[in-house]
């Protein structure tokens, strides 16, 4: 099979698994849309392996191929092709794209069991596949930016599944509207670049980059600060992050694909991507490992004080995407695609894991509520802890190599960047602090209600009725909203991972995964199996592949171990040893908590300036623009005009054939009058 | 300087009987489905005869096949066989399989007896072969008729319902009209250049100076008009609602299609072979029908309750979509109008397969409440007719988007890009009707549905033999073809786009 055949196959399967769920919807058993949506995700793993093959078995030089079904434009110079671009880099998410989500649909297939959206569920995974892997493969920008849309439309849809709730679809619209500012970016980025250089494709950017621009150039400078608020939109960095504890909403495994393989790490692709625009426009770049860097440290703060399980997953996801971005800006791409693959894995698994704690919970998602799960949920705990470690960087974990990586290569380039390595190590700290707050609250400590249920009964916990957890006071269900078992979480039956073996299968591999996978680039290049696969992607780069400085290496490395150990230890100290510690320091600086638990007020800011102003914009041109120039000229005029015409032309078509032949015969005599005009 | 006696004896014509194969395929289809039409038994004539049909077309396709790529003149310059004949073919005779199948079974062919129905078509697509061959003002006009008589028998197939002869009668005297100014335009430009060899015509206006003769312009203007009759382009559309509407449905899908494709075809050959040398003189005017051809087509369409009637005023739009790409008088014009003819074809019959498919399943004709709570009776037909008129609509991801827009690039790359712009701008005046028949489709409930799950299920009625009420298997097959196709070449219209790339090679451009 050929090296293109192949990448169009990986785009096929999910396309094609989403069309035969959609249309044949309800004729569909739950089960055979379960299996027909992993398989066909499962198809395009395969593929993508089949991909990395024909691709390493091309010289080195010659590994990016473009192929194209079809012009999609050709005209006036302007050539836009329907293809794609298949490089190392692409190849390498397309690989962690179809893998991780392969698992999560298996996963799904388990969790949703009993959900009554079933079907509908698994088509709109698909399409959420489907949509990430054109935006990796698409071979131009206007393929990326219909990818990037797609991706958008499909977080809405999955975000707002569970439909009947209102705060599901008031996240959903919310994603769906911080997507879209990040869209206008990409497309007004998108469109400097073509003004200038009239090129869309990779290869001629590429090429060309240098020749239309000085160095640092300020329009290229503007296009990529624009791309880059697509690219911050979609991966939940400061000031667009807002969407993304919100789309918790969405079922667990939604939460896992969105956070995991897709979406958020769309903005880190992008960034690689277009690494020559970037590195040949440095302010951008720096705005945009700045920007990575403040996120991580706010998104870990704000990670420290959460209660709601998977909104503290949420933020860490936030945060660890700061670091890739920081990574992949400030060209320590190895070290950025490290980290984003390694996480991709232990992403996943947390999410997995809290979902069948949730599960088990009947719903409740609060920490407060959680204690002592260790017992209850045995499984689930080491897959938990497995993640944990990873998450934390413990040393010899996965997390642990690829974030060290990440970090060295930003502070190997000197200068100014050894403000950003210093930030990632603080935000290192925190990592490990909200990890385990988070394992010591849940699983530590006397089993609460649902453990005891689960230890006793071997069945999950079933609250009288079921209620919406995001509504009302978290901890305590009474006061919130209840609602119908049939659509909302998690159908009628809970499933978690020590009952339901599509569950356990899902993350079998991901915990091996999240705890070996490090060792494929090793430090001291002792393995670079990474760094080696990708070096054709980023040979025209013009900072250091691989910086060569061991003893910076070393000492990140021995930095890491003790921040990590060190945190852990004070965290099992703060939760486990003395827990009244963290309600202490709480009451000892109530503003911090206050910054913290309100998200640094982002959503108020954004409501005082943004979202009021709009609205009062908009009701005052709705009262006076609107009605009187839109509704009363311009549609009621192109209307009228319409009508009018649409009316004489019934008057003239009388069913007489006398009136259409003498229209015919004074046709030809206007035609003649106009030729012999003309002649004379 | 003496003359040879034999040289007055015109020696007997050579004949490449291998090039004029699909026109003798269809003649010879024609007598046999008229023979077979005769006979006793029933079940032969409305079975066989159908099938003859069908073999003859799949015949013609094949020769067009066979012949494929070659670029010949044949008799003596009377017809010339070249890539944009048999594109056009392959679209004449592709609607006349599909036209076939959805006569197979209808009230029409069983009026007029199946064997006169069928060949008449048979005939009609000959006619159209020879259009589209032509190289000649003779074996044009011959053509011509040899399309018009048989289309003017078929529009009032129906002998028993008065709408149908009333079809067939307006389109017999109004065609004639159309005909004597096409015959009276050939008269006037033999003699004003004293040719009528289309190359020789072209020799002679250049030569002669003649772009701003009288006799010559007086022609110029006879033609335009008449074959803008026949490829009903406003004002000249006039008889196209009428006729469409009242003509039985399988023959007016023939004729949105078939005809049309006859008359561009030989619009493009007249015009952009003949009389090039004069361009600059007729494309302001054909400009002019374009510009009126689209805004009366499109304004025509809205509100009409009749289906046929709506889709009778969307050909005229898209005919004047078409002429866009005529205008340009480039090669990528020509090709943009093969490949539109092509695409467009597709939703367009797939559209007249479901009307048919109401007609017979319901006591409301072609009305458009016909088609209301087709989404929960027979999902497929709605999907169908839903493609379909996203398809005409234009789109993305239908056949009928990269229709246009390959016509679009065509416009702007020959420097009517504000043409394009007035075609895009009218395309979303076509929203207006075509949207609301999907609308009526998936929003309007029927009655609640008596016989349980409420509505037939996929290919239903399998027996060939449905009983009457029933819309019958094939439609819903063609339909769904089609639908597909639609859905196909929207995304990988490629293929399309190759098979067109040669159709100007024998124009010259």
């Amino acid at each position: 099979m050929s090296l293109s055949l192949a990448a169009w196959l990986v785009l096929a399967c999910p396309l094609t698994g989403m069309l035969t769920i959609a249309l044949l919807g309800k004729k569909l058993s739950p089960r055979a849309a379960g299996t027909i949506g992993t398989a066909a995700i499962a198809l395009a793993f395969v593929f993508a392996v089949i991909t990395l093959i024909q691709l390493q078995a091309l010289p080195s030089e010659a590994r990016a191929a473009t192929t194209s079904l079809w012009d999609l434009v050709n005209v006036d110079g302007v050539k836009i092709q329907l293809g794609l671009y298949v490089d190392p880099l692409s190849t390498f998410m397309i690989l962690v794209v179809t893998g991780v989500s392969t698992l999560i649909h298996l996963y799904s297939v388990g969790y949703m069991q009993t959900d009554a959206g079933y079907v509908r569920y698994f088509s709109y995974l698909n399409f959420f596949v489907f949509s990430m892997l054109l935006l990796v493969l698409a071979g131009n920008l206007v393929l990326l930016i219909i990818g990037w849309a797609f991706v958008g439309a499909a977080s809405y849809m999955l975000v707002s599944y569970w439909y009947r709730r209102d705060t599901a679809t008031a996240a959903g619209i919310k994603a769906f509207v911080m997507n879209v500012v990040g869209d206008i970016g990409l497309v007004l980025g998108t469109l400097l670049l073509f003004k200038t250089m009239g090129v869309l494709d990779y290869g001629q950017l590429f090429s060309g980059a240098h020749a239309a621009f000085e160095k640092d150039a300020p329009e290229l400078v503007i296009a990529m600060l624009l791309i880059l608020v697509g690219a911050f939109a979609k991966s939940a960095q400061i000031p667009f992050q807002t969407w993304l504890p919100d789309a918790m909403e969405g079922p667990t495994p939604v939460s896992s694909l969105i956070h995991a393989a897709t979406m958020v790490t769309a903005g880190v692709y992008l960034i690689g991507r277009l690494h020559v625009l970037f590195e040949w426009a440095p302010t951008a770049a720096a705005v945009g490992a700045i920007i990575g860097a403040l996120t991580l440290l706010v998104a870990g703060s704000i990670g420290l004080v959460m209660t709601d399980l998977k909104r503290v997953i949420a933020y860490s996801t936030m945060s660890q995407i700061g670091y890739m971005i920081m990574g992949v800006s400030a060209a320590a791409y190895v070290g950025g695609f490290f980290h984003m693959m390694t996480h991709a894995f232990f992403k996943a698994l947390l999410f997995m894991a809290a979902g069948s704690v949730i599960s088990a919970m009947g719903g409740n998602q609060s920490l407060n509520n959680m204690s002592g799960f260790r017992k209850a949920l045995p499984f689930t705990f080491v897959c938990f802890l497995a993640g944990g470690f990873a998450l934390s960087a413990f040393p010899l974990f996965s997390g642990f190599f690829s974030k060290d990586t990440l970090l060295f290569e930003v502070g190997a380039r000197g200068g100014w960047y050894w403000g950003l390595y210093v930030a990632g190590y603080v935000g290192a700290a925190f990592t490990v602090f909200y990890t385990w707050r988070m394992i010591y609250r849940a699983f530590w400590g006397e089993p609460c209600k649902e453990a005891q249920v689960v230890i006793e009964s071997g069945h999950a916990y079933h609250p009288a009725e079921h209620t919406n957890p995001h509504t009302g006071n978290e901890d305590d269900p009474s006061t919130q909203e209840v609602e119908d078992s049939e659509v909302g979480f998690p159908g009628k039956e809970h499933k978690y991972a020590e009952t339901t073996w599509q569950m356990r299968y899902a993350m079998i591999p991901l915990a091996i995964l999240a705890v070996v996978a490090g060792v494929i680039q090793l430090p001291f290049g002792i393995t670079d199996v990474l760094s080696s696969f990708l070096e054709p992607t980023f040979a025209n780069t013009i900072v250091a592949y691989e910086p060569d400085q061991p003893g910076l290496e070393a000492f990140g490395l021995i930095l890491s171990s003790v921040i990590a150990i060190v945190s852990l230890a004070c965290a099992y100290w703060i939760w486990v040893r003395r827990p009244g510690t963290s309600a202490a320091i709480q009451a000892r600086l109530p503003w911090l908590h206050r910054l913290f638990i309100n998200k640094w007020y982002f959503d108020e800011f954004y409501s005082i300036f943004v979202v009021r102003p709009v609205i009062w914009i908009g009701r005052w041109a709705h009262d006076s623009f609107e009605r009187v120039v839109i509704n009363g000229a311009l549609i009621g005029g192109t209307s009228g005009l319409v009508k009018a015409g649409s009316a004489a032309v019934r008057a003239v078509q009388t069913g007489l054939i006398r009136s259409y032949a003498a229209i015919v015969i004074g046709g030809l005599s206007v035609v003649l009058l106009y030729f012999l005009v003309r002649a004379l | 300087m003496s003359f040879s006696v034999a040289a007055a004896v015109p020696a007997a014509p050579y004949i490449d009987w291998a090039g004029l194969s699909p026109l003798l395929a269809l003649l010879g289809g024609a007598i046999v489905a008229l023979i077979v039409g005769l006979a006793g038994p029933r079940a032969i004539r409305t079975q066989v005869v159908p099938l003859v049909s069908l073999v003859t077309f799949a015949a013609a396709i094949g020769c067009v096949i066979a012949l494929w790529g070659q670029s010949i003149v044949l008799i003596e310059g009377a017809l010339q066989l070249d890539p944009l004949t048999l594109i056009l073919m392959l679209v004449i005779c592709g609607a006349g399989i599909i036209s076939t199948l959805l006569a197979w079974r209808d009230q029409a062919a069983d009026e007029i007896a199946h064997g006169e129905f069928f060949s008449l078509m048979l005939l009609g697509s000959a006619g159209m072969f020879v259009l589209v061959a032509s190289r000649d003002l003779v074996t044009t006009f011959v053509g011509l008729e040899l399309l018009s008589l048989p289309l003017y028998i078929l529009c009032a197939s129906r002998v028993r319902a008065e709408r149908s002869l009333e079809a067939g009668l307006k389109y017999l005297i109004v065609g004639s009209v159309g005909s004597a100014t096409v015959l009276y335009g050939f008269a006037l430009l033999y003699g004003a250049t004293g040719q009528t060899g289309y190359s020789e015509i072209a020799a002679a206006i250049a030569s002669n100076g003649l772009a701003t003769d009288p006799l010559f312009l007086t022609a110029v203007a006879m033609c335009t008009v008449g074959f803008a009759f026949k490829a009903s382009l406003a004002p000249f559309h006039q008889w196209t609602p009428d006729v469409y509407e009242g003509a039985p449905t399988p023959v007016t899908a023939f004729m949105s299609v078939a005809t049309k494709a006859a008359a561009f075809g030989v619009i493009i050959r007249l015009f952009d072979v003949a009389l090039r040398p004069a361009a600059e003189t007729w494309e302001p005017i054909w400009v002019a029908i374009a510009l009126i051809t689209m805004v009366v087509g499109n304004v025509g369409a809205l509100r009409q309750p009749s289906m046929k009637r709506m889709l009778a005023y969307s050909s005229v739009a898209q005919a004047g979509y078409v002429l866009v790409g005529f205008v340009l008088v480039t090669d990528l014009g020509v090709q943009a109008i093969c490949s539109y003819l092509i695409l467009y074809s597709l939703g367009n019959l797939a559209a007249f397969a479901v009307v048919i498919a109401r007609e017979r399943e319901t006591d409301e004709g072609d009305n458009i409440s016909a088609l209301r709570g087709l989404g929960s009776e027979r999902p497929v037909l709605a999907l169908v007719m839903t493609m379909a008129m996203l398809s005409l609509a234009g789109i993305p991801a239908t056949a009928g988007f990269m229709a246009k827009l390959r016509l679009i690039e065509a416009a702007a790359a020959g420097d009517y890009a504000w043409l394009a712009a007035v075609l895009v701008i009218l395309s979303v005046v076509s929203l207006a009707y075509y949207l609301p028949v999907v609308a009526t489709i998936w929003r309007g409930e029927t009655e609640p549905a008596a016989d349980g799950a409420g509505g037939v299920p996929v290919l239903a009625g399998g027996a060939p033999d449905a009983e009457p009420g029933r819309a019958g298997w094939e439609l819903t097959l063609i339909g769904a073809v089609l639908a597909i196709a639609v859905l196909v070449f929207g995304i990988i219209p490629q293929p399309v786009f190759n098979l067109v790339a040669s159709a100007a090679r024998g124009l010259g451009l």
